[in-house]
């Protein structure tokens, strides 16, 4: 099985000497994964890391084949894409289409060619009605869209979002959701940083939970977030659903889409 | 660094001197060997400054400012030494360059003004809070908007470096290369500015609403939380 | 004509400079003193705007086509003086790294900065910031630089600045957006406590399990104008809540799924509430 990326025993620590990341063996292969925990446990530090940003301490993080340690973010760029958090933070372009081929322009070069990935990428968002427009000019939620998109117009094999539902309204989380299965369906690798507890079991079929930069668990969504004691040990909420379920005394999950 | 400034924690009697104070022996110290350029005048003000400096137990820091401006010192007394009009009595030679008495005393006039400029300045920047020194003149009659305005780009310039560094990691994601021809880097800094700019201005004025929010602009007369042993009346 | 309404808004209609469309359109509602009232809506209905139309800061600070009133205690906000208006009314602005003053180092200075503007006396600010402090549970950092802090704590940190300068009503826009479910349920508790003590609170969220705890009514926003004010269950049964796709508490939508509503003909938007008809609508089933 071609696994896209695999992370062997990868220990991180900032020049301060203590590790903030343990032993951290795990691979992602075309299954939506989540990965949460408690403000601390080194999330943004681990993907950071898988983007190349960062260099492992010790241990290795394969990409694609390729060890992260001998290329470099830019190369990187071609097969991980990155959304942070904050779209301000990203954005300097005075037209939406701009913005969105700034990626494409640098890993493609070809103009052409970039311009046809961004169209696609805003119309994979729905923001194709807005080509022209000034990013400042949409709202919030829009210019999170995109963010995405200007990450997705580069084509990655694998994406990764950092906390993408805060401060989105219920009507973008559930489009950013369904984004992430649109990709997942188009043989992407998709993973996110969230503490969104229902988010997480909507949209992913897999979870990782961090803690204090350890590894806790890996499995399945469904399985994971019924465990009550994992969740509470990594200082985690239950998702609603599962709040209902237990008092309901059935398992409602059937009633959803996933 | 979070807070721009030289600022040293400590517990002692000269960081308990109100920032005033300090600061208007700063300033009596640098005038005075400005107005008496004699070298015993100097002396005397540098030693005070390194005793008071000592107190403060801030002395190692004050070494590393001075340190700061020993190539400056250097080349005063090659420069005065050699090339002083005043000069007549040649002292020695070396390298076949003439060194004058007239011009090395002059030079030891100019390093000691300016280390006593350096000393009896440190002591301020070193043992007060760059804040509670906009606070103390804001008491006395500084407009608190300019105050406030000195005291939040101290914090905020730091602020925006951490922001630059996310910006550069955002835009090195897409693709961006950070090295390479001029082109190249100024691309780079173009991706940069852009959100580092703008962001700031977006921020500012969200910050303006805030201060608006709590009170700023009020017209009441405004209470200091901190206390200042001289000025307690 | 003496009002006893807290708030009152009539005919308000807003639009900020160079814009064609109007970000606020003939709002009009009155929230009782002690009231706890919800806003929700799409991202861009104009909830933040609203907010600050509440406080005055538009069209204060933003100029802009302003028609209508608004209303606290029966004046006129804009008429009101500007040291009346800060003990009055509290805004808590949605984005927290950009509401710190940045000329305060440590927290406990930062909300001291307040009521320091006010004149008010020093051991009164003394007692006043503990106490702010202590019950957003900050208190352990109040020695730390508000740069340092994570973006939860700048969430509370930012509630406690305007807390502590006691307003009689208090506004907050999106006020857990960057907490997880331990500081969202934090925040919900000092909005009880202050519930309790008769501050009347304005609240824009998402989160909407939680607000519906602990609302008395909701405004719904969308596009600028107000589609209803009302209680919060026969809020979410509206049909504009579906055809706005502005979301619900998920046992709401359940209940929609399962087409059960409770005994006065609205779906239910409480946790407990929505246990209790799920559980006959499950027994009334082959589940």
């Amino acid at each position: 099985m071609d696994l896209i990326v695999k992370v062997e025993n990868l220990w991180f620590s900032y020049k301060s000497g203590k590790f903030v990341l343990k032993n951290i063996n795990v691979s992602f292969d075309g299954v939506s994964t989540a990965i949460v925990g408690q403000n601390g446990a080194a999330k943004t530090t681990f993907v950071k890391i898988l983007k190349g940003l960062l260099k492992p301490t010790m241990g290795d993080v394969w990409i694609n084949g390729v060890n992260t340690k001998e290329t470099t973010v830019a190369q990187l760029a071609k097969v991980v894409g990155l959304v942070f958090q904050d779209p301000s933070e990203q954005i300097f372009k005075s037209k939406v289409i701009d913005e969105v081929m700034f990626g494409p322009l640098n890993i493609f070069r070809d103009k052409q060619y970039s311009y046809q990935m961004a169209i696609e990428a805003l119309k994979l968002v729905g923001l194709d009605g807005k080509v022209n427009e000034h990013p400042y000019d949409l709202t919030l939620s829009e210019r999170k869209l995109l963010c995405i998109a200007s990450v997705l117009a580069m084509d990655p094999k694998v994406v990764i979002f950092d906390e993408p539902t805060i401060a989105q309204d219920r009507y973008h989380i559930k489009k950013i959701g369904e984004l992430v299965l649109e990709l997942e369906k188009n043989g992407k690798t998709v993973i996110a940083i969230t503490h969104d507890m229902d988010f997480v079991f909507d949209y992913f079929k897999r979870t990782l939970v961090l803690h204090r930069g350890n590894l806790l668990v890996d499995g399945k969504t469904d399985e994971i977030l019924q465990r009550e004691d994992v969740l509470k040990a990594a200082g985690l909420d239950t998702p609603y659903i599962f709040k209902i379920s237990s008092s309901v005394g059935t398992v409602i999950s059937k009633l959803f889409p996933i | 660094m979070r807070v721009l400034g030289l600022y040293v924690e400590r517990d002692t009697p000269v960081h308990k001197l109100a920032p005033f104070t300090k600061l208007m022996y700063a300033v009596t110290s640098t005038v005075v060997t400005f107005l008496f350029p004699s070298i015993t005048v100097g002396i005397l003000f540098l030693v005070l400054s390194v005793f008071l400096n000592t107190i403060a137990r801030v002395l190692k820091h004050l070494i590393a400012l001075l340190m700061v401006v020993s190539v400056l010192s250097i080349s005063i007394f090659l420069i005065q030494g050699m090339f002083y009009v005043g000069n007549y009595t040649p002292l020695f030679s070396l390298l076949r360059l003439t060194f004058y008495k007239e011009g090395l005393l002059r030079a030891v006039v100019l390093v000691l003004r300016l280390f006593n400029m350096i000393s009896a300045f440190g002591i301020l920047m070193l043992t007060t809070r760059p804040s509670d020194l906009i606070d103390d003149l804001v008491r006395r009659g500084l407009s608190p908007n300019v105050g406030y305005v000195i005291a939040s780009v101290l914090q905020i310039v730091p602020q925006m470096l951490s922001t630059a560094t996310r910006i550069i990691d955002a835009q090195r994601s897409r693709g961006l290369e950070m090295n390479g021809s001029f082109h190249k880097r100024f691309k780079a800094f173009l991706a940069l500015i852009g959100p580092l700019v703008l962001g700031s201005l977006l921020e500012a004025r969200e910050r303006a609403l805030a201060l608006e929010i709590r009170g700023f602009e009020a017209r009441t007369k405004r209470t200091f939380l901190k206390d200042f042993s001289e000025s307690k009346r | 004509m003496g009002s006893t309404e807290k708030i009152k808004i009539e005919s308000l209609t807003y639009a900020y400079p160079f814009s064609d469309k109007n970000a606020l359109e003939n709002i009009s509602f009155s929230i009782m003193p002690g009231e706890c009232v919800g806003i929700i809506g799409r991202n861009g209905a104009g909830k933040s705007t609203l907010c600050l139309a509440l406080t005055g800061l538009v069209p204060k600070f933003f100029k802009g086509r302003y028609s209508g009133k608004v209303l606290l205690d029966g004046e006129d906000v804009r008429q009101i003086s500007y040291e009346k208006l800060v003990t009055k009314i509290g805004l808590v602005l949605q984005n927290p790294f950009s509401q710190i003053t940045g000329a305060r180092i440590t927290v406990y200075e930062e909300v001291a900065f307040g009521l320091e503007n006010l004149g008010i006396p020093r051991d009164e600010i003394k007692q006043r910031v503990e106490a702010v402090l202590k019950a957003l549970d900050l208190w352990e950092k109040r020695d730390e630089n508000p740069f340092e802090l994570s973006g939860g704590q700048l969430q509370k940190l930012a509630i406690a600045s305007v807390l502590v300068l006691q307003p009689e009503v208090l506004v907050l826009d999106e006020p857990t957006s960057q907490l997880d479910s331990g500081g969202t349920k934090e925040v919900f508790e000092i909005i009880s406590q202050m519930k309790s003590q008769g501050i009347t609170i304005v609240l824009v969220e998402h989160k909407y399990e939680m607000l519906v705890e602990y609302v008395d009514k909701i405004i719904f926003l969308q596009e600028g104008k107000m589609i209803a004010f009302d209680e919060a269950e026969k809020i979410f049964s509206l049909p504009e809540i579906d055809e706005y796709m502005v979301g619900e508490p998920i046992y709401t939508k359940l209940c929609k799924k399962l087409n059960s509503k409770n005994s006065r003909g609205y779906y239910p938007v409480k946790f407990s509430e929505a246990v209790g008809i799920l559980r006959e609508a499950r027994c009334g089933s082959d589940r």
